[in-house]
């Protein structure tokens, strides 16, 4: 048994001509949080539609729980919950009315948990959807996909909107899920606290490419941000690879590099700086290199 | 797949209520004329009646499949349902037999009536055997092939020419249906033209983005 719940092969999606996914290649385990960073536009929500079988590829292949995403049946469905970005609700529907129809629509439902959730983001269940403010309709989305007990779940963006204490809730709520029930969850977002605070691994994707996929703690240990002191001025070129960034300012040289080694640290010596001293990188910091034009792969 | 009909119903059910009121007061109405006017009056009323009726049928059959087809593009319906335990093949069908649904509430009644008027009255011409049943399966064929016409234009209506090309389709109906007259003729042309039309349907529906 394949124990990847997620598979994409050489995904490629052009839009009207444009290039949004060029050659995805992407692997999410049983269990693991994956979370999936990128700017706007850069594909992720794309990745997501696919992967349902919402849009079609231009090119490449897909998998979600072992079943081709073009032919995902009825009973794979519902083994996903799905959070879409934006909250894809029946907006002029009442709330009640909108959980009837997907507790009627779904395998299982698991009402204890459900009402929990209910009580817990003080939900009306006689206003319309159209009537709620954006948190209350993620909070709404989000109860919606947990109550089904899913074995994937995916979600797109799903705090926005929300309030701090919300954010917080539905977090521990995640991580709670994740530990108790083992469950899969691809996470899109573009708060990355977040992400860094439950995700195992991580995807960047920039210029529709993954140029990272690897698991959050080896990213931290394979990207370095470095200030070094040269005696005279800082040389233009250090003939390293993989650098992420560059920035000269006199003496000083302020260089990110993917897959710092041994090899690497000799070439830099090579150069006699003055000190070298590490800054240290939060996920945010690494995001914003990685998609910075023409960054190196750091796949793993 | 008995919820994915209930929605449907409970979205559209103006068109429910407009099929059984529309059927309630044909029927009065050809009861009243039948008892008062004699057989010489009799088709003066039947053409100034059928035609103004025919045409609020006709358009609003077709209006009812390109609500359907059109609420779910822009309320994107099916993009929530999809990504539940539903199939994009258990949508359409739930939409399909809403859609027959109505036809059946606003003709089976008429049908029942017709088959009654023509037991209680003689007709102005000669009877032959099946007439009424004939007449019932084409126009029940017709309302059909309109239904899938409007399914057709609310999935496309950003666009005039899909708008445009449905209403000449409909249009086309009724003169065809003159020239052929009913029989097996135009029962076949409606029943190849329904089969087009929902295979054309069930193709955009299934290959189109959600």
């Amino acid at each position: 048994m394949d124990e990847n719940v997620i598979k994409v092969e050489n995904l490629v999606k052009y839009f009207d001509g444009r290039c949004v996914l060029d050659g995805i290649n992407l692997n999410v385990p049983r269990g693991c949080i994956y979370g999936l960073l990128g700017r706007n536009g850069s594909g992720k929500t794309t990745i997501i539609r696919i992967l349902l079988g919402l849009e079609p590829p231009t090119r490449g292949r897909t998998f979600l729980l072992e079943a081709k995403s073009t032919e995902l049946s009825a009973k794979l469905h519902g083994r996903i919950g799905y959070v879409a970005e934006g909250h894809n609700l029946i907006q002029n529907y009442k709330v009640g009315r909108l959980i009837k129809l997907c507790k009627d629509l779904s395998l299982q439902w698991n009402d204890e948990f459900f009402n929990h959730l209910i009580e817990t983001f003080r939900l009306p269940a006689d206003r319309r959807v159209k009537e709620l403010s954006i948190g209350m309709r993620a909070q709404l989305n989000l109860a919606l996909a947990m109550a089904i007990d899913p074995e994937l779940l995916i979600f797109d963006d799903p705090t926005l909107g929300l309030d701090t204490v919300a954010r917080r809730q539905f977090l521990e709520l995640a991580i709670e899920l994740i530990q108790q029930q083992g469950r899969t969850i691809l996470f899109c977002s573009h708060i990355l606290g977040d992400v860094e605070r439950i995700a195992d691994k991580i995807g960047i994707l920039a210029a529709g490419k993954l140029v990272v996929d690897c698991p959050l703690e080896e990213l931290k240990e394979r990207v370095k941000k470095l200030r070094v002191i040269f005696p005279e001025a800082a040389p233009a070129n250090l003939h390293l690879t993989e650098i992420i960034n560059q920035q000269n300012q006199g003496r000083e040289m302020v260089i990110t590099v993917a897959n710092w080694n041994k090899q690497k640290q000799t070439a830099l010596e090579i150069f006699k700086p003055s000190s070298c001293t590490e800054i240290p990188m939060s996920l945010e910091d690494m995001f914003i290199e990685c998609t910075k034009p023409n960054p190196e792969y750091i796949e793993s | 797949m008995f919820a994915l009909i209930k929605r449907e119903i409970q979205d559209h059910i103006v068109y429910f209520i407009g099929a059984a009121v529309f059927s309630a007061v044909f029927i009065i109405i050809s009861f009243s004329l039948i008892s008062r006017y004699d057989h010489k009056e009799l088709p003066v009323f039947s053409i100034g009646l059928g035609v103004p009726a025919a045409t609020i049928v006709i358009f609003g059959i077709c209006a009812m499949g390109a609500t359907q087809m059109y609420l779910d593009r822009t309320r994107k319906i099916s993009a929530l349902l999809s990504t539940l335990a539903v199939s994009r093949n258990q949508i359409l069908l739930a939409r399909i037999i809403t859609g027959i649904l109505v036809i059946l509430i606003l003709f089976v009644p008429l049908t029942i009536t017709a088959g009654i008027l023509v037991r209680l009255f003689s007709p102005p011409i000669p009877m032959f055997t099946g007439m009424v049943f004939e007449i019932s399966v084409t126009v029940y064929l017709m309302a059909f092939a309109i239904y899938c016409i409007g399914l057709q234009t609310g999935w496309n209506s950003s666009a005039l020419t899909p708008s445009l090309g449905a209403l000449f389709l409909t249009c086309i109906f009724i003169p065809l249906v003159l020239i052929k007259g009913f029989g097996v003729h135009i029962v076949v042309i409606l029943v190849l033209f329904i089969a087009a039309s929902l295979i054309r349907t069930w193709h955009t529906f299934m290959k189109t983005s959600l």
